[in-house]
């Protein structure tokens, strides 16, 4: 007790604040000119002046582009409160035409305490949506679609985006559609007859900027001074977490983290690395912690791979290397076993294994998945005249060998040759 | 892990009898007939592992244990989604069985190695979420059909909001009546096992992306999910080895209790030493990989630095028994995919087995080595088989007119005996499906024994295989 409970509550709040994306994105949408409020002004006018509208929000994976969007739907709610109705779709699930009019009006009738038939066919669904949207229309209601991973709606014929922008344009409806996607030319891939029932206007999610991050690690990894978490803890916790911040230290490690992705996503998922590094013995926040962090977001897998690979699986690793330096294009596991036996012919390496074990050894390194067949036709032959190629590149390869314990000085030789 | 009953069977039994006496057991069972509760979401019965016995299970993990428990973070955390991946058999499922265990969380648990399509997986997690058990009574079925993702992604929201009702009610009760096997917490977690099998499937690349990303689809802060995968020295291996090397490093040692010390040590490696080469090199039935170098034998490599290269004796006799028709065509087989048809005639009528050694060349041994085995035809595998036979014919009755085999070859009415011979052998893949003709459509065949095998399979016909090949 004493000080553990505290630790552990401000433990949990970190957490769940850097699992809260509405939380984390609130402080950027702060200035007259983010996209925030561009994207609120845009959805608000189409409400109180009644007309119909549709926008794309583009930008790289985890930018934020649908936390803000929530933020705004849910102070557009708050505004105006009997006047939106929200419906989501999402491109990984509903891409297919008919699962999407299925979901739209399993939504609508949610919406509206209406009944939902699951017997109903798409043309029914498809005329129930275009019946909804007159009768909005009529009443001044706005209903907002928002079409997540939009790209993945514009695959195929487009059957769903041209029903819904066409019943925009027909019927006297109000509606809005928002699409986001990552593919920032979401906007190209539409068929000409979708395009121009669409508006061109985008708003692009970029990476923030320098001062931006900074501002966004005070927001989230201040603790608040409230009633919940004693005072006294709570102010030496902030104090402590200024010194963290603005140490040259932790600075650099930071733009070296920034450097290889600056999405705010990866940034968050650094922090929550952190946060959960945090010692709940102090309840506070050290630069120790961060830098564990970084150590286990910049994992190198392919190279633990190697790491965890035998000795005679590293030959053959260096073997088949070997064999495409000699710029031999295609080679099997016979080829491979040529390659080692001349190599142990002339350096009497003591690692000289039957052809059964060697075999095995190669069957473990394809299911380590660092080298595969080349190509999936021909499976009735057996394993031995397969072509094979290697996954790993040379210089994996030579990273993995120099931080091998106990690597056999040989192989080192015949790979630098 | 959990407990493990005993199986009262320890003779064989015919899998008929067996089913029978189970039946007898299961209705003295109280299980089954209770309805499943929100504690069968818990791993380990009644009591809650404790942490230390967590660690000591899994020796050298504690690291990865602590880890986890860092991001599994105090109760009613919220988490993102976690992915753990490593070599086979390292440990993965078991360790996050156990910690949870430890923790007496509930978790929803479904391997993509039993739920090998997207319809049954989701109707897993959606039993097991929904607290449904399939049994006789409503006829093995699923609690509700769910096909699609969309259906899924629906049907999961609604489950999952019912269980952690029932979860927050639970909890309000905990402080009432005193339950150990009480689940602790508001959250549900759900963990995937072998997620690469994912990318077998049919429209993996939707499948993927979809999983990875249901956790910001169902926006809800009570779950987690924790898709597993896999990819180090296998274990499982190494062990069956090792302790047959151990047994025999032990053997002069008559007291187990000491500990050997430097010079010991040395002395019994070096006796064991001449074992070790024969186990290194041993087939497979052992699986003997050779990162034992690593662990035993690095000493033999700063100390003798000449191993016996090998050391395999070649067995001379084959494993199992075939009968001789079928040795026959095996090697009429083997022969056809390994000399070029246009030579047949040669090697086989006109010269008979010939005395000189082709020439060899060096394109032509590496496109075997690359191509591999050819295929042929069905006529020519029985024209030479016809061939073989009666060669080998001539020679039995040169040697020992011994009636009992002679009798049959050169016969042709027997030539139906001979096809079931040849399908038996495409059965065990001795001979298998090459690709079709393309002018005829006939199919080809190929074989796939080894020459190894060939030559012992023709040693013990007593049978000139290597007078017959085209290179050697």
């Amino acid at each position: 007790m004493g000080r553990e409970n505290p630790a552990e509550k401000a433990l949990c709040l970190l957490q769940s604040r850097l699992c809260d994306p509405s939380f984390i994105f609130r402080p950027l949408s702060d200035s007259s000119d983010s996209n925030y409020s561009k994207l609120k002004f845009i959805v608000s006018s189409s409400v109180t002046e009644a007309c119909n509208n549709s926008i794309l929000l583009l930008g790289p994976r985890g930018s934020g582009k649908v936390a803000v969007l929530e933020l705004v739907l849910k102070d557009l709610l708050a505004e105006y409160p009997d006047m939106i109705s929200v419906i989501k779709l999402s491109g990984l699930v509903h891409s297919d035409e008919i699962c999407a009019f299925k979901e739209i009006a399993r939504q609508l009738c949610v919406e509206h305490q209406l009944l939902f038939s699951k017997m109903a066919s798409s043309d029914d669904n498809s005329q129930f949506m275009i019946a909804m949207l007159r009768e909005c229309g009529l009443a001044h209601k706005t209903i907002i679609f928002v079409l997540d991973e939009f790209d993945l709606f514009a695959q195929g014929k487009q059957r769903l985006l041209y029903s819904l922008l066409d019943a925009m344009q027909s019927v006297t409806s109000q509606a809005v559609v928002i699409g986001v996607s990552c593919r920032m030319d979401a906007d190209q891939l539409l068929e000409k007859r979708v395009r121009s029932r669409f508006s061109h206007r985008k708003l692009l999610f970029l990476p923030p900027s320098k001062e931006d991050i900074q501002r966004l690690m005070e927001h989230i990894l201040s603790l608040p001074e409230d009633l919940s978490l004693p005072q006294d803890y709570v102010v030496e916790y902030n104090a402590k977490l200024q010194n963290v911040l603005t140490n040259e230290k932790f600075k650099e490690i930071l733009n070296r983290f920034m450097n290889s992705d600056s999405t705010a996503n990866h940034l968050f998922r650094f922090l929550f690395r952190a946060v959960c590094n945090m010692d709940l013995g102090t309840g506070f926040l050290t630069l120790e912690n961060f830098e564990a962090a970084i150590l286990n977001i910049q994992r190198q897998p392919k190279l633990e791979c190697i790491k965890d690979c035998s000795i005679l699986e590293l030959y053959i690793l260096v073997c088949m290397k070997r064999l495409e330096t000699k710029e031999q294009n295609s080679y099997n596991f016979n080829a491979v076993m040529k390659e080692y036996k001349s190599i142990h012919d002339s350096f009497q390496t003591p690692d000289y294994y039957a052809h059964n074990v060697c075999l095995r050894a190669f069957e473990h390194l394809l299911q380590r998945e660092l080298i595969c067949f080349t190509d999936k036709k021909g499976q009735n032959q057996s394993l031995e005249f397969h072509p094979v190629k290697l996954l790993v590149s040379s210089y994996e390869l030579h990273q993995g060998l120099k931080s091998y314990r106990s690597c056999p000085a040989i192989l080192h030789k015949l790979m630098g040759g | 892990m959990g407990k493990e009953e005993i199986p009262k069977i320890t003779r064989r039994t015919t899998r008929s009898s067996a089913a029978v006496s189970n039946n007898d057991v299961d209705k003295t069972k109280a299980r089954d007939s209770h309805p499943p509760t929100l504690n069968d979401l818990l791993f380990g019965g009644e009591n809650p592992i404790s942490l230390d016995d967590v660690l000591s299970n899994f020796p050298g993990r504690r690291i990865q244990i602590i880890e986890l428990l860092r991001i599994l973070g105090p109760m009613n955390c919220p988490m993102l989604p976690l992915f753990i991946y490593g070599g086979t058999s390292t440990g993965k499922t078991s360790i996050m069985l156990q910690i949870f265990g430890h923790l007496n969380r509930p978790f929803v648990y479904s391997s993509c190695l039993t739920c090998y399509n997207p319809r049954i997986l989701f109707e897993s997690i959606l039993n097991q979420l929904l607290l449904h058990r399939k049994n006789a009574a409503n006829g093995y079925s699923s609690a509700k059909r769910c096909e699609r993702p969309s259906d899924f992604v629906n049907l999961l929201r609604e489950a999952l909001t019912s269980i952690i009702s029932n979860l927050q009610g639970n909890s309000g009760k905990l402080s009432s009546k005193k339950f150990e096997a009480q689940a602790n917490g508001h959250m549900i977690y759900l963990i995937f096992d072998n997620l690469e099998l994912i990318r077998e499937w049919d429209k993996s690349s939707t499948m993927l992306p979809f999983l990875f990303n249901l956790y910001d689809m169902l926006k809800c802060l009570s779950i987690v999910l924790k898709p597993f995968s896999r990819i180090t020295r296998r274990v499982d291996e190494l062990s069956t080895s090792f302790s047959l090397l151990y047994q025999k490093y032990c053997e002069p040692i008559s007291d187990q209790g000491i500990v050997p010390n430097e010079g010991m040590k040395r002395r019994l490696f070096s006796q064991l030493q001449p074992h070790i080469a024969p186990f290194l090199n041993e087939i497979f039935k052992v699986s003997s990989h050779s990162s034992i170098d690593v662990g035993a034998t690095k000493e033999a490599k700063q100390k003798a630095r000449t191993k016996e290269s090998g050391g395999s004796e070649v067995l001379d006799e084959l494993d199992f028994h075939m009968c001789t028709s079928a040795k026959y065509l095996l090697i009429s087989a083997f022969l056809a995919s390994r000399n070029p048809a246009t030579l047949d005639a040669s090697l086989l009528i006109l010269l008979g087995p010939s005395e000189k050694s082709m020439e060899r060349k060096e394109t032509a041994e590496q496109e075997l080595l690359m191509k591999g085995p050819g295929t042929f035809p069905l006529e020519r595998l029985l024209a030479i088989f016809q061939c073989i036979t009666s060669v080998a014919d001539c020679s039995v009755d040169e040697e020992d007119g011994n009636d009992g085999l002679g009798v049959q070859y050169g016969d042709n009415s027997l030539m139906s005996d001979v096809l079931l011979q040849l399908s038996s052998l495409c059965n065990a893949n001795f001979i298998v499906k090459g690709g079709s003709c393309p002018l005829e459509g006939s199919t080809r065949y190929r074989s796939t024994v080894t020459e190894d095998m060939a030559l012992k399979v023709a040693r013990s016909l007593k049978f000139p295989l290597s007078k017959y090949l085209y290179r050697r």
